[in-house]
């Protein structure tokens, strides 16, 4: 019988024991179970954060987990464990650069743009380009720093507006935000950022071929038109770049649909190969073009007989530019040159040429036609801008929007690169003809162009975020199947000396925090309640003897004891 | 926010049931027995309710106030006074005085009704970085339901354990224990009627309370005399 019951117990204790892990793992779940119940949830776009040649540039942190501060706070305060707000409205630049530049520590920044400025948003209004300008100075200034706490850029929305006159009105004050005095805490909760291993960078030609006469076995020689598709910004999940060069883009897709109505008819078709090339790359020394070029076969290369490229050609009024590294009195630059101007006077504004010469120890490529020239190809690169680009400048920043660009200057250029390229392919050169003329079936797609123009304004399309089956590609590619007889998509890998870093989109979490000593206080509150509590239900109940005796001990037990 | 203020909100919500329980002769008489088959019983009128809710009820996807869905709620709001009845009344106690009979059955119902309504809601909630006023409020809540329990269980017992009233004072015990029991729906109109916010609500509902406490102590002490 003793043997049973203990037999028993044991079973029991060990059915016990075995739910003890049960148990404890229970206990921990549901101790760790981490609600994210913000009262506000806004979308962050980070700083980018990249390297040259090893060098450290932008915003090299990406979590973020401290109180809000504001611009009002007090000089001399402590700020490294603060996140600083600052509504693009009230930028003060030169503060900012002293700060940078003096490394003083900040817990993490937070700019916020206006709504005007958001990829997707048609409206203008007046004071957009002073926004504008300031966002460029604000972007040049972070691109080419390194700052050691989180950057991110967020739009005005009236839940971070009524957060940030709290968050002034505190500071004014004297409060600032830390773990006594409550206030309002962002949490950003990502991973570290991390390298990107090999960032591809995607060309994609469309090849339309010429007619050959009969009995003539030579090759025919090739124009090609090139654009890069590829944007540089202060934050690559918000570089839509409609200007730089989403314009560029528009028109070439515009020529490439001009000449394959011009070509599907055998009778039509020229005598010229035509070869429309959009390039990834753009902003680091044209390196796609580079591989690109590179790429073709040498015959094909040698049969081209001039390029031109298209750069930001969408905001000019009376005047493009076409850049060239071979001097102007080149024979061949002479003879594209003239026919630019010819169609130019005939359509109502004027050409002017501009020559750089190209320093082969200069690593720098400032334009695409270089890359042409160091390969021996004739190129020009038609723009509206009258300087060459420095590194990473005007290559698509958070101020270049749908806004900036005008769709007649677009359809100006596409004009102007067809008419041209039509009297040098059917030998015109010198005549009034107008075969791409208005109400014809030949004219300009107006619609094509803005829709083109606006999906890319609401693309943001830097290289190494881009990935080998982007969407944006896949478009691309149709588009320019429509329009050639053979498209091909060349990967390349962008090494060299850029490195990139991901996570460049995140979720900021803000949360109203009641401080510490709140806490103390309700504890406090509620002790002396229950106190009070107690003590009336006592008195009521049992009577005010019977409160008292409870604090006094009974005297009479220790003498009983003695 | 933080384990402190869940700590904080769940002694508002639950401290006033132990200190209740504490402070009265009621730890003497030792009704703790009482006090948990309540709580059972509780929890038996809380599936039975919810069951006619889902059959009963139409789910509105407006805040709008419909009388007629008010009405049926209230109607099976009446099976939480059959429940206490059951508790009451029928089940078989130990030896303790009516006094402290209804006391301990109010306690276990109205300490049921704080857990099973009010501690999800605070595990889940309090614990985030995020703070509100609500979950302070939810505990004012929970004291106010714990008089309007005592005094609701007080009536009953007047009701149907207590044999001998003096007549003039029956109607003012039935009307008194139909208000404390339509409370719900009072303060459900309320909400979404006149468009109270939950501060306001919590504060009628404190006051209310009070109130009704104090005119059934009245009427418990005067329902005491003839017995003498």
């Amino acid at each position: 019988m003793g043997d049973e019951k203990k037999s028993k117990q044991r079973d029991g204790s060990m059915v016990f024991e075995s739910m003890y892990p049960l148990l404890a793992l229970m206990l921990i779940l549901v101790a760790c179970v981490d609600l994210c119940d913000a009262a506000t949830v806004v979308d962050v776009y980070r700083l980018v954060q990249y390297d040259i040649s090893g060098v450290p540039f932008g915003s090299r942190f990406s979590s973020l987990n401290h109180h809000a501060a504001s611009l009002s706070f007090h000089r001399g305060a402590d700020l490294s464990r603060s996140v600083l707000i600052l509504p693009l409205r009230e930028l003060d630049l030169g503060f900012l650069q002293d700060y940078i530049s003096q490394k003083q520590s900040l817990g993490g920044l937070l700019i916020l743009l206006p709504q005007t400025l958001r990829p997707g948003n048609n409206i203008v209004l007046s004071e957009t380009q002073r926004f504008r300008k300031l966002l460029a100075q604000l972007e040049n200034l972070l691109v080419h720093a390194n700052i050691p706490f989180p950057v991110y850029f967020a739009f005005e929305n009236e839940e971070t507006d009524a957060m940030l006159a709290d968050v002034k009105k505190n500071d004014a004050l004297g409060q600032q935000a830390t773990a006594t005095t409550g206030g309002y805490k962002l949490v950003i909760s990502v991973s570290e950022p991390r390298k990107i291993a090999s960032p591809t960078i995607t060309n994609i030609q469309g090849w339309l071929p010429g007619s050959r006469a009969e009995g003539d076995s030579n090759q025919l020689p090739t124009i090609a038109i090139v654009a890069s598709y590829d944007t540089f910004g202060a934050a690559p999940a918000l570089s839509v770049g409609s200007e730089s060069n989403g314009s560029g883009v528009v028109a070439l897709l515009e020529v490439a649909r001009l000449f394959s109505t011009l070509y599907s008819n055998p009778k039509t078709r020229g005598r010229y190969n035509l070869l429309f090339a959009l390039t990834s790359g753009g902003p680091y020394n044209y390196e796609g073009t580079q591989k690109w070029l590179k790429s073709l076969d040498q015959r094909m290369r040698e049969s081209i007989d001039y390029a031109i490229c298209l750069n930001s050609v969408g905001s000019w009024d009376n005047e493009l530019l076409v850049h060239v590294s071979k001097p102007p009195d080149n024979a061949y630059i002479k003879q594209i040159f003239e026919g630019f101007s010819n169609v130019a006077e005939d359509l109502g504004f004027q050409v002017a040429l501009k020559h750089k010469k190209i320093n082969i120890s200069n690593s720098r490529v400032a334009w695409e036609h270089e890359q042409f020239s160091r390969l021996r190809v004739t190129a020009a690169t038609l723009s509206e801008l009258s300087t060459p680009p420095e590194l990473l400048e005007s290559a698509g920043s958070l101020s270049d929007t749908r806004q900036l660009v005008h769709e007649d200057a677009i359809i100006k250029g596409v004009k102007l690169v067809a008419e041209s390229l039509a009297r040098h392919i059917y030998g015109h050169q010198r005549k009034d003809i107008k075969i791409f003329a208005d109400d014809s079936s030949l004219a300009v797609n107006p619609f094509n162009v803005r829709s083109w123009l606006d999906l890319l304004s609401q693309t943001p399309r830097v290289a190494p975020y881009l990935s080998k089956s982007e969407p944006l590609i896949t478009a691309l590619k149709k588009e320019l199947e429509d329009y050639t007889a053979e498209v091909s998509v060349q990967h390349e890998s962008l090494d060299g000396i850029f490195t990139f870093y991901d996570s460049t989109k995140a979720s900021l979490n803000i949360y109203q925090v009641a401080s510490v000593t709140f806490d103390l206080l309700l504890l406090l509150v509620l002790g002396s309640y229950l106190i009070v509590l107690f003590s009336f239900l006592v008195i009521t109940t049992r009577g005010v003897d019977d409160l008292i005796s409870l604090f006094r001990r009974p005297p009479s037990r220790k003498v009983k004891m003695v | 926010m933080t384990l402190f203020h869940f700590f904080n909100c769940a002694i508002l919500t639950f401290g006033p049931h132990a200190v209740y329980y504490s402070a009265t002769p009621l730890s003497e008489y030792d009704t703790l027995g009482t006090s948990v088959k309540a709580a059972v019983v509780y929890l038996a009128t809380a599936l039975v309710k919810l069951v006619c809710l889902a059959t009963f009820l139409q789910v509105s996807e407006t805040e709008v106030f419909d009388p007629y869905q008010e009405a049926l709620k209230a109607m099976i709001g009446f099976i939480d006074v059959a429940g206490l009845y059951f508790a009451l009344a029928q089940l078989t106690h130990r030896n303790i005085s009516q006094n402290h009979k209804f006391q301990a059955v109010g306690l276990g119902w109205a300490f049921a009704d704080s857990v099973l309504h009010r501690l999800a809601p605070l595990w889940v909630g309090a614990r985030g970085l995020e703070f509100t006023w609500d979950y302070v409020l939810q505990g004012l809540e929970a004291n106010a339901n714990l008089v309007f329990t005592i005094s609701l269980a007080a009536l009953g017992s007047l009701m149907w354990l207590r044999k001998n009233k003096p007549k003039t004072l029956i109607p003012i015990i039935y009307t008194c224990a139909v208000i404390i029991a339509t409370m719900p729906s009072i303060t459900s109109y309320l909400r979404r009627v006149m468009g109270w916010h939950f501060p306001k609500v919590v504060g009628f509902e404190l006051m209310t309370s009070l109130v009704m406490a104090f005119i059934s102590c009245q009427l418990f002490i005067l329902c005491q005399r003839p017995s003498l």
